[in-house]
């Protein structure tokens, strides 16, 4: 589908598109999130049970959760049987994989607030696959960490790894809570510089300008306010696309303002066509812009599975310590596979949602930076939650 | 600058993400919010009779799993590795007991539709056998009042479905001691997602699971004790 810059998508249903995609990407986050199960729990700690309606679900879902218990049954007993004979060891690892992929699809392990984030960030999808493949990988390591320290040296009780599972979480959800007020606080400045912008007649000249273009024009210009003119950069579309951010926020990069800037890690996009401070395309993928995902990463990646810690302390029970190690990372390999599939989507989704934005003037701007603000503002609520105990997360067992 | 985007996508590659989107998209979309259990709980319980013919209480043995044994154990000092007496689980006994008054001992009965009051157990320890290496909690739960009524209806589950509790022996799972001869004791077990490795479920089994408001009542022990 040929987008041409300035102009409107080909097809009878563009001026769906916009409000479609916005809604889908919604949704997705709303479906990992606040499944209507999850509110409805009653809350251990005595909260309000919410009297909605029972969804039938149907055979998919029952047969993941089927799964997950049937395959989890099996541990204790191939671990056993791995003492007596190595080769036991081999289908421990293939149901460790296997666990951790339909695993992955009940609650935790980062699905919702990875993928938000990237919608968020305008993320592109291998960043997205590997900020799912490093909090998979963190959180292997820290359910090893936490048994290994606490078990194997400590000598500590049950009751103590749970205490130190449960300050880990706490500390896990404060922070998904600060990087969702980070991003909040970065687009949600956006959004207002887009209000602001539409107002602007020179502004909402020339709509989706093109990096390339904008680039190009900020070299002559001092401000870029006057880049209308380019209404035929035809195949720059797909770069519209792919490079979302940039579309996100064109323009003059940081020469002859007045304005203090500060170059965060997380760029500030304060407006496309008026005084921004975008980054270059190169710096989102560069060096500097690793460090961006290492927030988000720590903050899911803290909080180990309960499950993982269980089959660490009873393969260390059993003596084969080392054994369960690596079953934790070939489960954290699994849940890195489920959870690379949904940041998957939530990238197509708002790369999608680019290209229809791309092709609106002004309120394709807005509505991008709409959707961002939102899913920051998403990745607040979840954190919030979680901290509150509204939203059921593995609860490390315990009594 | 060309992107990947302008190649033209090879139809099995289509094919491909659209399979990778739309699995994508069922993971995405289950709200199993409740992770599957991970205690299985098989339990034995008697119903303990005043003289007069009410129920003053229920006498339950909790015999967990071994992973969640082997967990619970953890760090825990003993004269002989492996063996743990009641006097070492002592403390560990508390705190199980304590931990469990904020889940209301997952245990709710109900007269006429009203709620029975339970209150602190007694008599309480812990059993570890160590040829299954197995805990086994053993406490009486009294009510707050005797009940002494035509029905009285107990239902026994976790409605975050954690932990997984089933009857050890499904041919007489509760026992009635010192009852009124006249009294019945039904029991049932809607659903059962105790799967013993290797087992499979039916078809039907998983059309009827339903991510409602209570997911584990759906997996609820029910017993109801009728006296003319």
């Amino acid at each position: 589908m040929m987008i041409v810059a300035g102009g409107r998508t080909s097809g009878p249903f563009a001026g769906l598109a916009l409000p479609a995609a916005a809604i889908l990407l919604i949704a997705v986050l709303a479906g990992t999130t606040f499944a209507s199960h999850a509110f409805a729990q009653g809350n251990p700690f005595g909260g309000p049970r919410s009297g909605t309606a029972p969804v039938p679900v149907g055979g998919v879902v029952g047969w993941i959760f089927a799964k997950q218990a049937e395959f989890y049954r099996q541990f204790s007993g191939l671990i056993r049987a791995s003492k007596a004979d190595g080769t036991a060891a081999w289908s421990l690892m293939g149901l460790s994989f296997l666990y951790g992929i339909f695993h992955a699809a009940g609650p935790g392990h980062g699905k919702a607030v990875i993928s938000s984030y990237l919608v968020a960030n305008e993320e592109t999808w291998v960043r997205g696959v590997v900020l799912s493949f490093l909090s998979a990988l963190m959180q292997a390591i820290v359910a090893i960490f936490v048994v290994g320290i606490a078990a194997v040296l400590l000598h500590a009780s049950a009751a103590t790894m749970n205490g130190a599972v449960n300050w880990i979480e706490t500390v896990s959800y404060l922070l998904i809570i600060v990087v969702g007020l980070r991003l909040l606080w970065v687009k949600g400045r956006a959004l207002l510089a887009a209000f602001r912008d539409l107002g602007r007649p020179a502004a909402a000249v020339g709509a989706a300008v093109t990096p390339a273009e904008a680039i190009h024009e900020a070299a002559h210009s001092d401000h870029g306010h006057d880049h209308g003119h380019h209404h035929d950069h035809h195949d720059h579309a797909p770069v519209v696309a792919a490079t979302a951010v940039a579309a996100a926020a064109t323009c003059c990069d940081g020469h002859d303002h007045d304005h203090s800037h500060h170059h965060h890690h997380d760029h500030d996009h304060a407006s496309a066509w008026g005084h921004a401070h975008a980054p270059e395309p190169e710096e989102l993928a560069g060096p500097g812009g690793w460090r961006r995902g290492l927030s988000a990463i720590v903050a899911v990646g803290l909080r180990p599975c309960s499950g993982a810690i269980l089959v660490l302390v009873f393969a260390l029970a059993q003596g084969l310590f080392w054994v369960g190690a690596a079953s934790t990372f070939v489960m954290g390999l699994g849940t890195f596979i489920t959870v690379a599939m949904i940041a998957s989507l939530a990238v197509g989704a708002r790369s999608w949602a680019a290209r229809v934005a791309g092709a609106r003037s002004g309120y394709g701007m807005l509505a991008m930076r709409g959707i961002e603000t939102g899913a920051a503002v998403v990745i607040i609520a979840f954190g919030a939650l979680l901290l509150g105990g509204y939203i059921v997360n593995e609860r490390m067992v315990g009594f | 600058m060309t992107t990947a985007r302008d190649k033209p996508m090879t139809t099995m590659t289509k094919h491909l993400v659209r399979w990778i989107l739309t699995l994508a998209c069922l993971l995405a979309a289950s709200p199993v919010a409740s992770a599957h259990p991970h205690v299985w709980v098989t339990m034995q319980g008697e119903l303990v009779y005043a003289p007069d013919g009410s129920i003053t209480g229920i006498r339950f043995a909790w015999t967990f799993d071994d992973m969640f044994s082997a967990f619970a154990t953890q760090g825990i000092e003993t004269k002989k590795p492996g063996q743990f007496t009641r006097v070492d689980l002592d403390p560990l006994a508390k705190e199980n007991v304590s931990s469990l008054k904020e889940f209301d001992y997952f245990t709710y009965a109900k007269v006429a539709g009203k709620k029975v009051d339970l209150k602190d157990p007694t008599d309480y320890y812990l059993d570890y056998n160590a040829k299954d290496t197995v805990l086994t909690l053993h406490f009486t739960l009294p009510f707050k009042t005797p009940v002494k009524a035509k029905e009285l209806n107990i239902e026994i589950y976790d409605p975050e479905y954690f932990v997984d509790f089933s009857f050890k022996d499904m041919k007489d799972p509760i026992t009635m001691v010192g009852a009124p001869a006249a009294c019945k004791l039904t029991v049932a077990r809607p659903k059962d997602l105790s799967v013993a490795p290797g087992q499979q479920l039916s078809e039907a089994f998983f059309n009827q699971l339903s991510a409602s408001d209570n997911w584990g009542a759906q997996f609820a022990n029910k017993i109801a004790v009728k006296c003319p």
